[in-house]
């Protein structure tokens, strides 16, 4: 049986609030949704708000089922699986926009609205940002306002539903409080959220091209935070130690796995106090652990260093992480470099870069050593055209050999891949490393940040009796690069040399601020776990917090504050005034066996219950009339007690009645 | 059964009241017979500070209601016969050139009394209509640019024969609204009817009235009657009702709150003459319909065809909070 389609304008009125509450609820999926579902939510919200407009018929069963086969079919195309969060939420999004096309009465919106409930919590699953939470709560009020909208059945203020979905969410906002706090947390649970790992983020990749590292230098985006246990280091100290290449192709360096290779692991000495610091890192997605250039200890669990003295973690990085490191600021790695691992770190196409490696054996011949020969190609960045620039030129397949000699502008990584390159091709075993250089202290927060922007690439270089040792290419050309970081030369306008434009000082400001609150929110917010917890708990009073006692403390506040609510209601409760007359007249009714018609007022329904019920005349002319009295008449205190005993002693009599009979 | 009980609980003063009440509403019973409602109701409507219209044939007693109560509430009667050639100066006055004086005096018209009786209202054309109508609502006339006050209490009572309808102008929606109350008298049943015809001349009977009350005292009492208590529960039940006349598909045009105003005036005169303690359903439920019927315009389709019917439809569809 089809059911009726054909609208009546009845929904005129809701609808708007519905498509509000959704729309409202999708937006935070936009960014992340292929353009087609947006697009086929606006164009079935627009579609049905026509059909009611101008009262035309809802689409008809098949089309409807087409339709959604066909979206789904979309979505599996668009993602090829459909669990996950991703196509989850794009699948929740472009079904609801379908069930507008079958929304024919009240209840249909009400399903939408709780649907809209569920996107907004679902884009929690996918970030959660500062702003995500006053964002959640203005999306959640919309929709109850809706929903209130929605379940009236007389015209009621916009703003009283605002009103009224605001204080039931005040009487919730304890609630939520008490569970977020006391929920116990595990530190690996079964229900944790299943991480996209397709999407990529904008970080250090694994290899490294030509252009690679400047596109990252515009990214505003944290890579990590670094609390400091004593004095911060210097700028020109600041390098953050990642991932280390070691084959180049001609024109991009790559990285073997870091637990094959040359298996050297080199002992590493320290030549002065270690430093000491914490890192919160955002998700890389990938493995590799940044620390402060060179490590010496760290607190993350399943991390390993790598041969080429990498940090890196057996699984990827998906979730926030924090850890503390120490490390060396001055060091020196003491071990021979075996024959085969000297070859290994010398290796060039022979084919490519010819001109460079002529260059370099000829600068290698003059210079007599190997340290006046790096010197000696330091000092050629430094006294010839070389310049540091964002936006260098684009080189062909031998990168090195058309930066070096024709174009004479580079980032970071095209003095680094050059200096590896006549670092190799003199003989001397050398590779780049790639990482961060500098960050910003937030005075505000105390802490440091580095952003994407200071991401760098350097080289290390082999020399007998020193071991390996960091030589940075970039600070013969830029030296305020090194010297005061990316974020310095921003402000004092250095940077604009290279391409860079300085923000304003108000803004920079702003954003310090908005970090120190982002940091704060990451730690105590979104970084409300097991340890977090623990710490909360013990602050509270709760000797050995387990997870027994967290949950009693769960369960016993959400009572108490369920009880300490209600009682509030029941205090700012008023019932209205006379309403016991009414309670009263009512069980007189009940007593009389008739059922009054509607609009039949106490007299005439006395007149007619003296005839039709066996009760006496006089009780329900006295009932009635004091009924009258207490209910409606003016304040008359001996009315109510009248009322009262009048019906007391109906009840006793009929009572007594029915026991004799 | 009504409110016996609740008299001696009431003050001294207020008791007086309902004395002289009584005491008007026998006197006119004694010559309009068997007419209780109409006559509650009529008196209910002048302690509203409201006008009455009686809409009904030739020969019911219009008239003779109107003068009764003139005569038993002792206001200044005057009579204006409403006709095709009446003019707005017959009804509020002229402004006379005296030689003598050698200035204009101004003549008062029959408006300047405190109960007027426009006998067939309808039959004026409508701008001497709007000169009463102005005075019904302002309680002052504007002559050569005077606005001069009426006396006080001021009270008309129009009379329309519905059933001739060549060569009238029926009053329009926004002036009926003047109107607190419209009522129909009806024909008198059987038994008074025949008391009518052996009994004594109306007219000389009219004559002997004595004035039970004087115009100050009725002032009180229309002072008094504004202060009966209305309960919450009721004020909701007006609320309901109005809400229902704008929603029945029965009824195009719903009452204003003006009419709600209105209603719940009336039906505290009621009370007040019905000596309850409070404003009782009932009073809302026996004013009903002569404060909405007049207000009410029934949509085309509807099974009710007399306004009454539609109010008591209206009274049937509406619980009673």
């Amino acid at each position: 049986m089809a059911k009726p389609r054909g609208t009546d304008g009845s929904l005129l009125a809701s609808l708007p609030w519905t498509l509000a509450a959704l729309g409202v609820a999708l937006a935070p999926h936009v960014p992340f949704l292929p353009l087609w579902i947006t697009t086929a939510f606006l164009v079935c919200a627009a579609w049905r708000y026509a059909i009611e407009k101008y009262r035309r018929s809802l689409p008809s069963m098949w089309l409807r089922a087409l339709l959604a086969l066909t979206c789904f079919l979309g979505v599996f195309a668009t993602y090829a699986t459909i669990s996950g969060v991703g196509p989850g939420s794009a699948l929740l999004a472009i079904m609801a926009s379908l069930k507008l096309l079958e929304t024919r009465k009240r209840r249909d919106q009400f399903v939408l609205l709780f649907i809209s409930i569920f996107l907004v919590m679902s884009a929690l699953l996918r970030e959660q940002y500062l702003w995500s939470l006053p964002y959640m709560v203005i999306a959640i009020l919309l929709i109850m306002a809706a929903w209130l909208q929605t379940s009236v059945v007389t015209s009621t203020p916009v703003r009283r539903s605002f009103a009224t979905g605001g204080r039931l969410m005040l009487y919730a906002a304890p609630l939520a409080v008490a569970m977020w706090v006391f929920f116990p947390r595990i530190s690996n649970p079964f229900w944790a959220v299943p991480m996209d790992t397709g999407t990529a983020t904008s970080g250090i990749s694994d290899s490294m091209s030509p252009g690679d590292i400047s596109s990252l230098s515009l990214s505003d985006a944290v890579a990590f935070r670094v609390r400091f246990e004593g004095a911060v280091p210097e700028p020109r100290d600041r390098y953050w130690r990642g991932l280390v290449l070691t084959i180049f192709n001609g024109r991009t360096w790559s990285m073997n796995d870091p637990f094959e290779g040359p298996r050297v692991h080199e002992q590493i000495a320290g030549n002065s106090e270690p430093v000491r610091y914490e890192i919160t890192l955002e998700p890389t997605r990938q493995q590799w652990v940044f620390a402060l250039d060179m490590p010496r200890s760290w607190t993350l669990s399943r991390t390993f260093m790598g041969p080429q003295q990498q940090l890196a973690r057996s699984h990827p990085i998906d979730q926030r992480i924090k850890y503390e490191a120490e490390s060396y600021l001055e060091y020196t790695t003491n071990v021979e470099l075996p024959g085969y691992a000297r070859d290994w770190y010398r290796r060039i196409p022979a084919a490519s870069n010819t001109r460079t490696q002529a260059l370099a054996r000829n600068m290698r011949a003059a210079a007599g050593s190997d340290p006046a020969y790096i010197d000696a190609v330091l000092r050629k960045f430094h006294e010839e055209d070389y310049f540091y620039t964002l936006e260098p030129p684009p080189l062909g397949s031998n990168s090195v050999d058309r930066f070096l000699f024709d174009t004479q502008r580079g980032f970071c990584e095209h003095y680094a891949s050059a200096f590896a390159v006549m670092m190799r091709a003199a003989g001397i075993p050398a590779r780049v490393v790639l990482g961060y250089q500098g960050g910003e202290m937030n005075p505000i927060a105390g802490h440091m940040i580095v952003r994407q922007s200071d991401a760098h690439a350097w080289n290390e270089v082999w020399l007998d009796g020193r071991g390996w040792y960091r030589v940075d290419p970039t600070s013969a050309v830029a030296p305020e690069r090194i010297d005061s970081g990316i974020s310095g030369a921003l402000l004092d306008g250095t940077a604009a040399a290279w391409g860079l434009s300085a923000p304003s000082a108000l803004l920079h400001r702003l954003t310090l601020s908005l970090d120190a609150l982002n940091a704060k929110w990451n730690e105590w917010v979104l970084g409300y776990g097991p340890e977090t917890q623990d710490t909360v708990m013990r602050w509270l009073g709760m000797e050995d917090p387990n997870w027994q006692k967290m949950f009693l403390t769960l369960l016993a506040s959400v009572i108490g504050i369920t009880i300490a609510i209600s009682f509030l209601l029941m205090l700012r409760y008023r019932p209205p005034n006379r309403d016991r007359a009414a309670i009263l007249y009512e069980r007189f009714v009940n007593k009389t066996g008739i059922t009054p018609a509607i609009g039949e007022t106490p007299a005439a329904f006395a007149a007619r219950a003296s005839t039709d019920s066996n009760l006496a005349a006089e009780d329900i002319e006295t009932i009635t009339s004091t009924y009258l009295d207490a209910r409606y008449g003016a304040a008359n205190p001996a009315a109510l007690p009248a009322l009262e005993s009048a019906v007391t002693a109906l009840s006793r009599r009929a009572s007594r009645h029915s026991n004799h009979s | 059964m009504q409110g016996g009980n609740t008299l001696e609980t009431l003050p001294l003063d207020k008791n007086s009241d309902r004395v002289v009440l009584d005491r008007v509403r026998n006197a006119l019973g004694s010559i309009i017979l068997g007419k209780d409602r109409q006559i509650r109701l009529a008196v209910s409507c002048l302690l509203a500070r409201g006008h009455l219209l009686i809409e009904d044939l030739p020969g019911l007693g219009k008239t003779m209601l109107a003068q009764a109560l003139a005569r038993v509430l002792g206001m200044s009667f005057r009579r204006i016969q409403f006709t095709s050639d009446l003019l707005p100066a017959d009804i509020v006055g002229v402004s006379v050139f005296r030689q003598n004086l050698g200035e204009f005096e101004f003549q008062p018209g029959p408006i300047f009394s405190q109960l007027i009786l426009a006998d067939e209202v309808n039959r004026a054309t409508p701008k001497a209509q709007s000169a009463l109508l102005e005075a019904m609502e302002e309680y002052q006339v504007s002559v050569d640019g005077n606005t001069r006050r009426l006396p006080e209490p001021f009270f008309v009572v129009a009379t329309q024969n519905p059933a001739d309808q060549i060569g009238t102008f029926p009053l329009p929606e926004s002036q009926l609204d003047r109107f607190l109350m419209r009522l129909e008298l009806g024909y008198p049943d059987a038994e008074n009817e025949r008391e009518l015809i052996t009994g004594a001349d109306r007219r000389s009977m009219l004559e002997d009235i004595e004035a039970v009350t004087s115009p100050e005292a009725l002032q009180e009492l229309q002072r008094a009657a504004a202060q009966t208590a209305m309960s919450e529960p009721l004020v909701d039940y007006i609320q309901a009702l109005v809400r229902q006349t704008r929603e029945s598909p029965e009824i195009d045009i719903g009452l204003s709150p003006r009419a709600a105003l209105a209603l719940a005036a009336a039906a505290k005169a009621h009370a007040f003459v019905e000596r309850h303690s409070g404003v009782y359903p009932d009073d809302i439920q026996a004013v009903f319909a002569a404060v909405a019927g007049h207000r009410l315009k029934p949509a085309g389709n509807t099974s009710h065809r007399s306004a009454a019917e539609l109010c008591q439809h209206v009274l049937d569809t509406v619980a009673i909070p």
